[in-house]
């Protein structure tokens, strides 16, 4: 069978009834989360696995797991649609990578241009949608046919090269974000060794046998950490709301947007691939080059539709090329899709090459199922802007407490322990206090679903090699793949040491 | 960036590491005849989380002094909503989820801002008995519903 026909029989699943709602559920709550200040979309995606594992109890393993990260994957780009309303209405960004729409849409929005800068973020966000879904139609199969070829040693130094990527560029302190990684791989080593069966850092606590379960880890760093965040150091009230007004762009408008929305879109895409440079790298890269090529520079910053259209087109396209290594590779390169990884190993579906081979309703499935998306948010945020900006005024007095009643459900639902409970709450008081002092908790998250793989392909290398650890720098691909490791970590630094300034990764 | 936290983190973490690596010690041996056993993962992560919390502690010394933001920080308030979370948590099996659900609602909607009694009790009711009814009822998951006498 060929792409094309994988294709068509992912949009058969895509278009079963439950997947339409499951998909339409998911970019409206995403929608939702990325409108809210306070939720992003780590937290949105973490707190809703529980609930659509429950959603999907009734269903053989392997629909469920395709409804669900239907659903799941809704969430991730549906925020990033609904981001940019907050950024152009109030000028407080809804989650990190609509921060440089700000500078721009809020300008537009006090000349009154604020629906022009709304339908033009919607326009430029299904462009991008479309346009990295149809790369990772192209790139998935070949990419996962290199992947198969790979070896336990070629596996290891990926999976570091992919721990290397985000905690390299995230967070302003790389020891930290190092020290948070290590971190996390510890925490994935507690629990019975999956290669030997021994029990390591259990005590004979039966509840750690299993080890700590990474969904209540998640929740409780992001999800919990953000509305502690929120309750202690009480947001500033919201300013005035801009008026939405005249809705569709006016033809002047298109004109102007068109082409950085290409150039936006292939730009994402390309940085969206690339593990550890996530959404906001993107955005801000596209706005850097949009005023580069404008051939009024002088009017970003004062309204300039292209300042709108290249950097939200970028951060959709970047959603749509991060889901390339997860889908591929098995390696989330950002925070957002190593939550999405841990969604589909509880289902005991493993992201990696052999997704395609094993599970294609799975994997095309979600890529048809994003097509579909897309065209959703795009009907939805034309006429229905005006309605998402009213979740702005939701009072966070009642958003807060739910929002904890919701991740208490969730994790009690899906464990069944009151000992993830506290942990949830541990883990909550130490995601704020992580992400105050600048320890980024994204890396943490992500080593924590990759350290077992890591462990056990680094175990059975060196079985291959009898305890030979040169087995990593022999391998000419494992080899590669270590330097380009080690770049990621160095290069950095190294520019830090001449004075420059490096472009950091906040949102993880 | 704070000092204090930062050096506290440092040695906090340098104290894992080294826990780390003491208890990887006591991990029993492999049982098949290969190099590498279950300890040898953990010993290495512990003994790089020990480097590094030293380098962060080596760095806390060349932080410039900086000037602390007078941020109002509620603690109070978080003090109330972590207490009757975890008290949520304790008496959650005891009591069932929509008594526990309710109570925790009530007071974190009262605790965020008085008054409002009505819709605090609307909104905390509606959740707690949607969420169970739904949940048990229509989806036939098992949650502890009410206490048991």
């Amino acid at each position: 069978m060929n792409t094309l026909q994988f294709l068509m029989d992912g949009f058969s699943i895509a278009f079963q009834w439950q997947n339409i709602l499951f998909a339409f559920a998911g970019v409206l709550i995403g929608t939702a989360v990325g409108v809210l200040p306070g939720i992003g979309p780590m937290s949105g995606v973490a707190l809703l696995i529980p609930v659509t594992a429950t959603l999907t109890a009734g269903l053989p393993t392997e629909a469920a797991a395709a409804s669900s990260i239907i659903l799941l994957a809704g969430v991730y780009y549906g925020a990033m649609y609904g981001g940019s309303t907050t950024s152009i209405l109030l000028n407080t960004p809804g989650e990190s990578s609509s921060v440089v729409t700000t500078l721009d849409g809020y300008q537009m929005a006090k000349q009154g241009r604020a629906g022009a800068a709304l339908s033009i973020a919607a326009i430029g966000s299904f462009a991008a949608g479309i346009i990295s879904l149809i790369g990772l139609v192209l790139l998935a199969e070949p990419l996962s046919n290199i992947a198969l070829e790979f070896g336990p040693a070629e596996y290891f130094s990926l999976m570091l090269l992919g721990l290397a990527a985000v905690s390299g560029l995230a967070g302003k302190s790389m020891t930290k974000a190092l020290m948070m990684t290590v971190f996390g791989l510890m925490l994935g080593t507690i629990g019975i060794d999956a290669v030997s069966g021994i029990a390591r850092f259990t005590y004979d606590i039966p509840v750690l046998y299993s080890g700590l379960e990474f969904l209540t880890i998640a929740v409780g760093l992001f999800a919990l950490g953000e509305v502690f965040k929120t309750v202690l150091e009480r947001d500033h009230e919201d300013g005035t709301m801009a008026k939405i007004g005249r809705i569709l762009p006016t033809r002047q408008d298109l004109k102007d947007s068109a082409a950085p929305i290409m150039r936006g879109s292939l730009l994402g895409f390309f940085i969206g691939v690339l593990p550890g440079a996530g959404a906001t790298l993107a955005s801000f890269f596209s706005y850097i080059g949009e005023k580069k090529f404008s051939k009024n520079p002088e009017q970003f910053g004062k309204g300039a539709i292209a300042g709108v259209a290249g950097p939200e087109s970028a951060n959709n396209a970047a959603s749509g090329g991060a889901m390339i290594p997860l889908l591929t590779l098995g390696i989330p390169g950002s925070g957002t899709t190593a939550i999405l990884m841990g969604a589909l190993i509880m289902y005991n579906i493993q992201p990696g090459p052999l997704l395609f081979e094993d599970h294609p309703e799975v994997a095309w499935g979600l890529i048809a199922s994003m097509f579909v998306g897309n065209l959703m948010l795009l009907i939805l945020n034309m006429p229905l802007v005006k309605v998402f900006a009213k979740i702005i005024q939701t009072p966070k007095k009642y958003l807060l407490p739910i929002i904890i009643a919701i991740s208490f459900f969730g994790v009690y639902a899906v464990q069944y322990t009151t000992f993830d409970l506290y942990l949830l709450l541990a883990c909550g008081v130490l995601g704020y206090l992580l992400t105050k002092n600048d320890f980024p908790v994204a890396p943490l998250v992500l080593a924590l679903v990759l350290g077992p793989m890591i462990e056990n392909n680094m175990r059975r290398a060196l079985t291959i090699s009898n305890g030979e650890f040169s087995i990593f720098v022999s391998n000419p691909i494992s080899l590669v793949l270590l330097i380009v490791a080690a770049a990621w970590l160095l290069v950095p630094l190294l520019l830090k040491l001449k004075g420059r300034s490096v472009v950091l990764n906040e949102e993880g | 960036m704070s000092k204090t936290f930062d050096r506290f983190a440092g040695i906090a973490f340098l104290l894992i590491g080294l826990l780390f690596v003491i208890e990887s010690q006591r991990i029993s041996k492999s049982s098949y005849g290969s190099a590498v056993g279950p300890d040898i993962f953990p010993i290495g992560l512990g003994a790089i989380l020990i480097l590094l919390s030293l380098r962060l502690l080596y760095e806390t010394f060349r932080y410039q002094t900086g000037t602390k933001n007078g941020e109002t920080v509620q603690y109070k308030k978080f003090i109330i909503i972590f207490v009757s979370a975890l008290l949520y948590a304790i008496l959650l099996e005891p009591l069932g989820y929509v008594i526990t659900t309710f109570a925790f609602l009530l007071i974190a909607f009262q605790t965020m801002e008085r008054g409002k009694w009505v819709k605090s009790i609307l909104i905390a009711s509606l959740f707690s008995f949607g969420v169970y009814y739904f949940f048990a009822e229509f989806l036939g998951g098992s949650l502890p519903g009410f206490p048991v006498f």
